[in-house]
């Protein structure tokens, strides 16, 4: 039997290592595939290339025995070659008969669209793949999985070829644990009907419930390709990290146990679901968590920038939700992550950016001073080693890692008891990124409680005295001391999920 | 983790008298500052083309007297304006709060209410306005410009019930009329208003709190947010304002004309955008300005007083308005987007 797709010494690299080396893989028609790896392991950019997004260095592809004209988009459809990407890709304001017909036409166009039609055939495409719903809801109204499953539909539905690979791009990454069990049976449908399956996944609960096979990728190499049955989970851990998990003896950071200044009880956001936990006086404490986890809630959440739920508390006092300028009151710092949208005001001055959350320090005899303002800013910047060091430059005219220390000195200008960080080192050169961490090490020695919500793992070994592991909204972990490592953070974030832990 | 790439600009590089953010490079036109005052120059050039063009009407104080008169009621409005735009809000309700304000207090004296008392209620509906503006755009999150564009709609047909339709001219008392006609050194008070308001503004805008707020909220809504920046309640204070002074310039106008009808705030409308946008590249290019603003005013009141003065039809103040805002809005939009890379 011809295999449905065959990929043979795919290498790419981007200025510099390669990303992608000697990579070689076969599935066959049918077959359900799991594709693993860590972040950089290389399977994002093999995915990319199969889609025509980028041109490979070496190698070659082919699909159902006909080769691959790579680098081309329509191609790889043209060949069979279906993809659904992380995000979708639905308009969230058309229903789903409008969403299938996205980039394909409507098959009853005769000089007007024959609705019943094509709402007839929308059911039955969704009803192939076991989702019955009104196709004529906006897809916004619709569960997640049933999105999921419009995306699939989409990119199974009649081109000029039959489907014959569906990948998939973390599918259920966005989708609670009941939803993905839908999906499931969902992506067995598309595989009885003789299409390969690939999907990328973080989850264990999928590649062992759903998969057949795995590959594993690491720093760009194929570890191997396997059948599912007889792998244990730390087997799996260990084909993805390279290494068994050995309690590393590190000179681990010692938190001293200080009062406690920031609380969470029952928190709850879209994705957490009554979390608890408490940073105290001085101490560091991290926050990990794959997509989907509720990570990049947390930061949010606690400062109010998201609706929560559940109670947050500095120093004992509540704080309300949804108001940062109370949680500042009280208090709290936040450098959010995504600075260009969420903390950086880019037209204007570093000094107004540095001085916009408390510009009434140099308020004196009815107007703000600016000499004084420039002079203190001047100083902030110095401490912080911003370059250019000219408060009166604007922010656009920047690097990234610039940027963020102006950011991070609008708040500890404000010597704040809670400091909240979002992925603070986030597109920041590697001088800057070191110089941020001294930063947060002397703020936290001054007794300000530090949490750091991040996807870098080495920057939370480097800064945490323990780091807090969320899946699926819960903690599911809790690292410190002899198991701070990489590693250990990763295999952590993608361990296999218990449904309902509490 | 991506590492992030340098930005062209070198620490060590000669920046321009001046200091202004963002010049990387020293030529003569940015040392005389060509950029940020060129509407002073262009205005100076239009000064001395129609001198020559048209000396003997063109080059009197009295003309330059009535360009100031004239245009002190529309720098009004347009000052009023900046304050929400600066926080990202359109108001385009300005026009008809100034003719609702402007009939009511002709109103209150044709029916012999008294003018003071007329004053208060036209100030009170200015703010009336001012907060249904706010309301409709911060509590039900409809886009500041349907929403105000509605709200000139309405405001129309107030100005329509209030004076029956026709024109009020009755019973305005002196004192009153005083109050925009009367002159002082040879300018009429108007101007004084003007003045006086536009230094309030430009400490609200330049050295308040409340001035980095705005500008915040306009460049950034996400962040200011997230800066502990109250974004409704400041929103609120900048239509508050907005329909105050528009109100204000109403009554003012009353005052200049003595006379009230109902499509009396009309033509105030796109002149006052005009300035706004053609000003936020003066100055302090790159956000809305009061000094600006007024050069913008300024320099397109000479360029149609001296075209009309040279023979132009009367039509021609509306020709140089509508294209004055789309050149305004051309420019304003290439200074925003050299200072933000995105």
């Amino acid at each position: 039997m011809t295999a449905a797709l065959t990929v043979s010494g795919m290498s790419k690299s981007f200025a510099g290592p390669r990303v992608l080396d000697g990579v070689s893989l076969s599935i066959e028609p049918g077959e359900i595939r799991a594709l693993v790896g860590e972040n950089g392991s290389g399977k994002s950019t093999l995915i990319k290339i199969l889609a025509g997004f980028h041109l490979p260095d070496e190698g070659s592809a082919e699909v159902d025995g006909q080769p691959l004209h790579l680098g081309d988009g329509a191609a790889s459809e043209a060949l069979g070659l279906r993809f659904v990407h992380q995000d979708l890709g639905l308009v969230n304001n058309l229903d789903a008969v409008d969403n299938l017909a996205l980039g394909v036409g409507y098959s009853s166009f005769r000089g007007g669209i024959r609705w019943r039609q094509e709402r007839k055939q929308a059911r039955k495409a969704l009803a192939e793949l076991g989702y019955h719903f009104d196709v004529r809801q906006t897809v916004d109204r619709l569960a997640m999985s049933e999105r999921t499953a419009v995306a699939v539909a989409r990119a199974m539905g009649p081109r000029q070829i039959a489907p014959k690979v569906l990948i998939l791009d973390e599918p259920t990454a966005n989708l609670p644990a009941a939803e993905a069990e839908r999906l499931f049976a969902l992506a067995r449908r598309v595989a009885d009907s003789g299409v390969a399956v690939v999907f990328v996944s973080h989850h264990f609960d999928e590649v062992f419930g759903l998969a057949q096979s795995v590959t594993v990728l690491r720093d760009g190499k194929l570890v191997i390709t396997r059948p599912v049955a007889g792998l244990t989970e730390d087997g799996l851990i260990e084909l993805v990290i390279g290494r068994q998990l050995e309690q590393v003896e590190r000179d681990a950071k010692a938190a001293e146990r200080r009062a406690v200044v920031l609380e969470a009880e029952g928190l709850g956001c879209a994705v957490l679901d009554n979390v608890d936990f408490a940073v105290h006086a001085g101490e560091i404490v991290g926050v990990a968590g794959i997509t989907g986890s509720g990570r990049d809630e947390v930061a949010r959440a606690l400062f109010g920038g998201l609706d929560r739920t559940g109670e947050v508390k500095v120093n004992g006092a509540a704080v309300p939700p949804m108001r940062p300028d109370k949680a500042m009151g009280m208090g709290m710092g936040l450098v959010p992550a995504e600075r260009h949208a969420n903390a950086a005001f880019m037209a204007s001055t570093l000094r107004e950016n540095v001085t916009v959350v408390r510009p009434g320090i140099h308020w004196k005899g009815g107007i703000l001073r600016k000499s004084p303002e420039r002079a203190d800013v001047a100083k902030w910047l110095e401490r912080l080693d911003v370059r250019p060091r000219k408060p009166e430059f604007a922010m656009a005219d920047l690097s990234g890692g610039n940027q963020q220390k102006v950011v991070l000195a609008r708040w500890l200008r404000l010597e704040p008891k809670v400091l909240v960080l979002d992925e603070p080192t986030q597109g920041v050169d590697v001088g800057a990124k070191s110089d941020i961490h001294k930063l947060v090490d002397e703020a936290a020695a001054q007794g300000t409680a530090v949490l750091v919500a991040s996807t870098d793992h080495e920057e939370l070994v480097r800064l945490c005295h323990r780091v807090l592991v969320f899946r699926r909204g819960r903690i599911a972990d809790e690292i410190s001391g002899g198991r701070m490592d990489h590693d250990v953070i990763t295999a952590a974030t993608i361990g296999r999920d218990q449904a309902g832990a509490a | 983790m991506t590492v992030d790439k340098q930005t062209t600009s070198e620490p060590d590089i000669e920046r321009p008298a001046g200091g202004q953010p963002g010049q990387r490079r020293r030529r003569l036109s940015v040392i005389l500052g060509f950029d940020r005052f060129s509407g002073l120059y262009v205005w100076a050039a239009l000064i001395l083309i129609f001198s020559l063009w048209v000396p003997s009407l063109f080059d009197t104080a009295n003309n330059a007297r009535i360009i100031a008169g004239s245009q002190a009621i529309t720098a009004i409005v347009a000052m009023g304006l900046i304050v929400p735009v600066a926080c990202g809000a359109f108001d385009l309700s300005i026009a008809g709060t100034l003719g609702v304000a402007c009939c009511t207090v002709v109103w209150f004296q044709a029916n012999h209410h008294g003018w003071f008392l007329g004053i208060i209620v036209a100030l009170l509906v200015g703010l009336v306005v001012g907060l249904v503006n706010s309301l409709i755009v911060v509590r039900l999150h409809v886009d500041s410009f349907i929403g105000t564009l509605g709200m000139s709609s309405i405001l129309l047909a107030g100005t329509e019930w209030i004076t029956g339709g026709g024109q009020i001219a009755n019973g305005i008392s002196p004192t009153f009329t005083a109050i925009g006609q009367n002159q002082v050194l040879g300018l009429p008070l108007p101007v004084f208003y003007m003045v006086a308001l536009a230094i309030v503004l430009w400490w609200l805008l330049e050295y308040t709190p409340v001035g980095r707020y705005l500008y915040g909220i306009g460049g950034n809504p996400q962040a200011a947010r997230l800066a502990g920046i109250r974004v409704g309640r400041i929103t609120t204070g900048a239509f508050l304002l907005s329909g105050l002074v528009a109100a204000f310039a109403g009554v003012i106008l009353a005052a200049q004309i003595g006379s009230a009808s109902p499509d009396v705030g009309g033509p105030y409308l796109l002149p006052a955008f005009s300035a706004v946008f053609l000003g936020a590249t003066q100055v302090f290019p790159g956000r809305v300005n009061v000094p600006g603003t007024l050069i913008a005013i300024f320099l397109l009141a000479t360029g149609v007083k001296g075209l009309q003065l040279a023979g132009a039809p009367a039509y021609i103040n509306d020709l140089f308005n509508g294209a004055a805002l789309i050149i305004a809005v051309a420019l304003a939009a290439r200074a925003y987007a050299s200072q933000r890379k995105a």
